[in-house]
Order: C-alpha cells, then sequence, then structure tokens
C-alpha cells in the first residue's frame, strides 16, 4: 500500500512537471503544444540512450534537457509568422515524427520493443530497500526547485512580457519586445523542465518504449494545467493531483466492473478521461484557481430618471 | 515511376477527402479539428460492422457509414463544441482532442485492437501498357472522384453551399445577411463526418481496417489540408493529391515505415515558406 502510494506521488511529480513546462508555454507566452508526448520522449529517450552506454545519470540527466530544450526552439520557429493553433499542429506533428523514429530506429530506440534495464542513479548509495521514497523526494525537491525557479520568472519582467505578447503580439511587439526571441526563449524554457521529467521518467521506470510517449501524456498535462488554472503555478499542483487521482482511480474499474475483458478496461479508462476534459473545458475552463487579472469593473448604467 | 504516380494519385484521393473534410470544418468554425483521425477510424468500423458483420454488401454499407458519421458528428457538435460557447481555437481544439480519445477508443472497447479487413472479393488487377492498378484502387478512385465532385457542387452551386462560403469568410457578416449559422454548422459537420467516413472506408479497402488507421493518417490529412490553404477545401483536393504523390515517390528513397515523414517534411516546408497555402489568401495574423 505504501509503495503504491509512493509510485502513485511520483507520477504525480512527473505529472506536476509536465503541466509546469506547459504553464509557461501555453499559459504565460500562450503558446499551444500539443506534442508535450513526443518532447517528453526525446527527453526519456536521451537519458535512457545515454545511461545504458554508461554515461553517469547526472550528465544523461542534463543532456537530456539540453536536447529537449533545443528540439523545442527549434519547433517554436513555427510560430516566426502563425497563428497559434498551426503550432498546435506543427508540435503535434513533431511528437508523431518522433514516435516514428522511436518506433524505426532499432539501433538507436530498440524499435517498439523500448529500452529496458536502465541504470538507478546513485542505487550504490541509497540501497534497493529505500529506492523509491528517495526517489520521491528527489522528484518533490526538483517541483519545488522548478516551482520556485518558474514562479520568479513569472513575476519578473520577462513573465509580464510573456504575458503581453500572449494577449497581443502586436502590442508588444511594439513596445519594443523582441516577440521572436521571447517565444524561443518560453518554449525553450519549458522544453527543459519537460526533458527533467522525461530523464526522471526513464530513471524511475528503468523501461521505456514508444507507447508510453503518447498522445494521452499531452493530455494530462493539459487537464492539469486546465484544472489547476491555465496561468497559475499553484493552481496546476493541485491539478496534477487531481488529475493523477482520477487516472489511477479509473484503474479499479475493473474491479467494480468485472464483466469486462481486460483488454477494454484500458480503453474505457481513456474513454473515461476523454469525457473528462471535455466537462472540464465545458463547465470549468477557468479551473480552481483562475488566473489573477485585472478588469475594468462592467459599466451598469445610471438609475434614476430616464432620459426623455 | 509511372506506377508510383498512378498509386500516388491513388491514394492522395483518399486523402483528399479527409483533408476536405478538415477544411470544411476549420472554414466554417476556424479550429483545426483533430478528431479527424479518430473520425475516419470510426467511419471504417461503421463499414467494417455494415458489411463484414451484417454482410451488406460494401457498396451498400460505406454510403450507409458515412450518413451514420455524419450524425455521429452532429451529435458531437452539439454534445461537445456548441455548450462550449466558446470561439476560441485552442479551447476547441483541446476538446476535438477529448473527442479523439472517446472516439477511438470506444472502436477499440467494441472491436479491440485485431488488424480486419472488409468481406471483398478479391479480384485480378487491371493491367494496362505495364501499369498495374488494383480493383480496389480503381474503386477508391471512382468514389472518390465522385464524392469531390459532390462537394464542389454543393459548396459552388448550392445555398449551403454559399452559406458556408459566406461563414468562412466573416461570421457576422454572414449573420447580418440572415444566415443560420447554427443550421450550417450543423450541415458542414454532416458533411465533414460523410467525407472522413467515406475516406476511412476507402483507405481501409486499400489496406486493412485497424483502430489506428485514422491516427496514422492524421499528419498526413493536415499537411494535404494546408499545403492547400487550410479552409479552402478545393484547395484541399489538390493539397491530397500533392501529398499522396509525394509520399508515393518518398518510398523511392525513404523506408516505408517513413511515409508520414514526408508528410511531416511538407507540412513543416509549407508552414515556414508559405503558410497560407498554394493557393489561399492570407488568412493568418503575425
Amino acid at each position: 500500500m505504501m509503495a503504491y502510494l509512493v509510485s502513485i506521488l511520483t507520477f504525480v511529480a512527473l505529472a506536476a512537471l509536465l503541466a509546469l513546462a506547459l504553464n509557461i508555454q501555453w499559459g504565460q507566452a500562450g503558446m499551444v503544444n500539443f506534442g508535450i508526448g513526443g518532447f517528453y520522449g526525446v527527453g526519456a529517450y536521451t537519458a535512457a540512450i545515454l545511461s545504458v552506454r554508461g554515461t553517469d545519470p547526472l550528465t544523461a540527466t542534463i543532456a537530456a534537457i539540453v536536447v529537449t530544450a533545443a528540439a523545442s526552439a527549434f519547433v517554436s520557429l513555427a510560430s516566426i509568422r502563425l497563428r497559434d493553433d498551426y503550432l498546435a499542429i506543427t508540435t503535434l506533428a513533431f511528437a508523431e515524427a518522433m514516435r516514428l523514429v522511436m518506433l524505426n530506429e532499432e539501433w538507436l530506440t530498440g524499435g517498439s520493443d523500448g529500452i529496458r534495464d536502465i541504470p538507478r542513479p546513485f542505487i550504490q548509495f541509497v540501497g534497493g530497500e529505500n529506492y523509491e521514497p528517495a526517489f520521491l523526494a528527489v522528484c518533490f525537491a526538483l517541483v519545488g526547485g522548478v516551482y520556485i525557479l518558474l514562479e520568479r520568472l513569472v513575476r519578473a519582467p520577462f513573465g509580464r512580457a510573456l504575458r503581453a505578447l500572449r494577449e497581443d503580439d502586436v502590442v508588444a511587439a511594439t513596445l519594443g519586445k523582441e516577440v521572436l526571441k521571447l517565444r524561443i526563449k518560453a518554449f525553450a524554457i519549458g522544453g527543459a523542465v519537460i526533458g527533467l521529467a522525461g530523464a526522471l521518467h526513464a530513471f524511475y521506470f528503468t523501461y521505456i518504449d514508444p507507447g508510453q510517449f503518447a498522445g494521452f501524456v499531452t493530455v494530462y498535462a493539459f487537464m492539469a494545467v486546465i484544472a489547476g488554472g491555465k496561468g497559475s503555478n499553484s493552481g496546476l499542483l493541485f491539478g496534477a493531483c487531481t488529475v493523477m487521482v482520477l487516472v489511477e482511480g479509473t484503474r479499479f474499474l475493473k474491479d467494480f466492473l468485472p464483466f469486462l475483458e481486460p483488454s477494454q478496461a484500458a480503453p474505457l479508462r481513456l474513454i473515461l478521461i476523454g469525457v473528462g476534459l471535455i466537462l472540464m473545458l465545458i463547465f470549468r475552463p477557468g479551473g480552481i484557481m483562475p488566473e489573477y487579472r485585472l478588469s475594468v469593473r462592467e459599466w451598469t448604467p445610471p438609475t434614476g430618471k430616464k432620459l426623455t | 515511376m509511372a506506377q508510383a504516380l498512378l498509386n500516388g494519385m491513388v491514394s492522395g484521393m483518399l486523402i483528399a477527402l479527409a483533408a476536405i473534410a478538415l477544411s470544411l470544418t476549420y472554414g466554417v468554425l476556424n479550429f483545426p479539428n483533430f478528431a479527424i483521425g479518430a473520425m475516419i477510424t470510426t467511419g471504417a468500423y461503421l463499414a467494417y460492422f455494415l458489411n463484414a458483420q451484417l454482410g451488406l454488401a460494401l457498396a451498400v454499407a460505406a454510403p450507409l457509414a458515412a450518413i451514420g458519421l455524419a450524425l455521429i458528428s452532429v451529435v458531437v457538435a452539439h454534445a461537445v463544441y456548441r455548450p462550449l460557447r466558446t470561439d476560441d481555437p485552442i479551447a476547441l481544439l483541446l476538446a476535438s482532442a477529448g473527442v479523439t480519445f472517446v472516439l477511438e477508443n470506444a472502436v477499440r472497447f467494441i472491436y479491440g485492437a485485431e488488424v480486419r479487413g472488409f468481406d471483398q472479393p478479391v479480384a485480378r488487377p487491371l493491367v494496362w501498357q505495364g501499369l498495374r492498378l488494383n480493383h480496389e484502387q480503381l474503386v477508391d478512385a471512382a468514389v472518390a472522384v465522385a464524392a469531390m465532385i459532390a462537394v464542389a457542387v454543393i459548396l459552388k452551386l448550392t445555398r449551403l453551399g454559399r452559406a458556408m462560403r459566406a461563414i468562412s469568410d466573416s461570421p457576422a457578416l454572414a449573420q447580418v445577411r440572415g444566415i443560420d449559422k447554427g443550421r450550417t454548422i450543423d450541415w458542414t459537420w454532416a458533411l465533414a463526418g460523410a467525407l472522413a467516413a467515406l475516406s476511412g472506408v476507402l483507405i481501409g479497402l486499400d489496406g486493412t481496417v485497424e483502430p489506428l488507421i485514422g491516427t496514422n493518417y492524421l499528419i498526413t490529412v493536415f499537411a494535404a489540408a494546408i499545403l492547400g490553404g487550410i479552409g479552402n477545401p478545393l484547395g484541399a483536393m489538390a493539397g491530397g493529391l500533392v501529398i499522396g504523390i509525394v509520399e508515393e515517390f518518398s518510398a523511392l528513397v525513404l523506408p516505408t515505415t517513413y511515409r508520414q515523414g514526408a508528410s511531416f517534411v511538407v507540412l513543416v516546408l509549407v508552414l515556414f515558406v508559405r503558410p497560407q497555402g498554394l493557393a489561399g489568401v492570407a488568412r493568418f495574423r503575425r
């Protein structure tokens, strides 16, 4: 039971990292990343490939961060002259292209078999029995670190500039903000965080295959951000917990519905997750903690004498 | 070489049908409908149900599947997209990702992941001057051409088509002129659903029916629609043909597993160089 709790909390930490990344890309800069699963895979595979070949875990993690950030910066170039939804298409296409590479470049990625026996970092110091709680602690520490870093960025002039170009990039440009540069930076910072999460994923599971980095990863991240309130970092930590509890909770479906075939339980879960996303968009588009924003009070007509 | 051109044109027509569907919804509703892949899959399975399980001939099953998916699309529009009460493309496209999950996994829930095929007699390929054309390819091409002509007629000659084009140009102006936006949107979804279903049936006929057929064509379809100028259904026809031929020729230099990779390259090139598409008017903003 304890072990199960630890594993769920680790998933929450990974989801929180992805949501934090999405929140700076989408929540702050208004750049929709629909290929989070693909970027996550890039990070995980980079870390896995390097550490299986004997690189030490720290270098492998840094490499994962750098590679994913670079890939993100490259993909964000697509937003040079395009509307937001085109970036969504480009990132989705990038994720699909990465899926093809993961599936087909067997010499590098092991194809559909994936990579197994990824060494667990620093296991010689921690020992096998306490490894998972220790790993969880590291994850939480990293989530905390990233959270503080991103909160500071968001409150810094950099964050204000991002929000300005999210609301209206032409106005931001006329105020002397270098729109493209800011966008690339925001996307690369998000990508770095996704790369970190990917490396942690590889080290935690010690086994990765292309199926782990499909579209559902992207949807979880979006659900976490929407549930928490787009633009709010503290809200999305809540969001990540909610989403992972829901996702893990639906695992128990098969206990309540014993007539289901095991092969039917997984699709049913994903159906429920899809429905959950739609319901959230319809009923709670602002999330639990909507972003604080100043607004002009609605104009109410003066009461009193009617003009004739 | 000529064989590759022929094959490319036939598979391009299949892509074109789905790309037209995507462009229609983009034009009228102004968001990229990611659920187009799941719609293709659902259409193929509807036809599979009618054909292989109820024993209808494919010629009957395919139009019925088109009608069925048209209805499903309208229901989805009323259940999901309309209650959102927003024209924010991002909210709509997120919702379409949710729809993808529901449709694709409903198919998986019922049929599992096995690869299936339509119940269709195997016929000898036609050979003409060294060019081989499968019976299936011939059917594919004929149906696709007929559907494309129908779409062109609807768009250019009917009241509905004029209403769609008007809303696509300027929703506010269209409504001022008394065009019933809700009804036009319903018809757009119906038409898009029918086209996606046909595309799914034809793709299934060309290869196999499995839960991922739509997803496997997703990037290809987007590339075709964007190449044709997204929101421009007639451009999407041309885009589909070009993408089909490019993918077929890419197989000469790339491993066949990277067919979609060729679409990805085209997609990125078009977005960087000419985002309004080959024939499109600029409808994007900086």
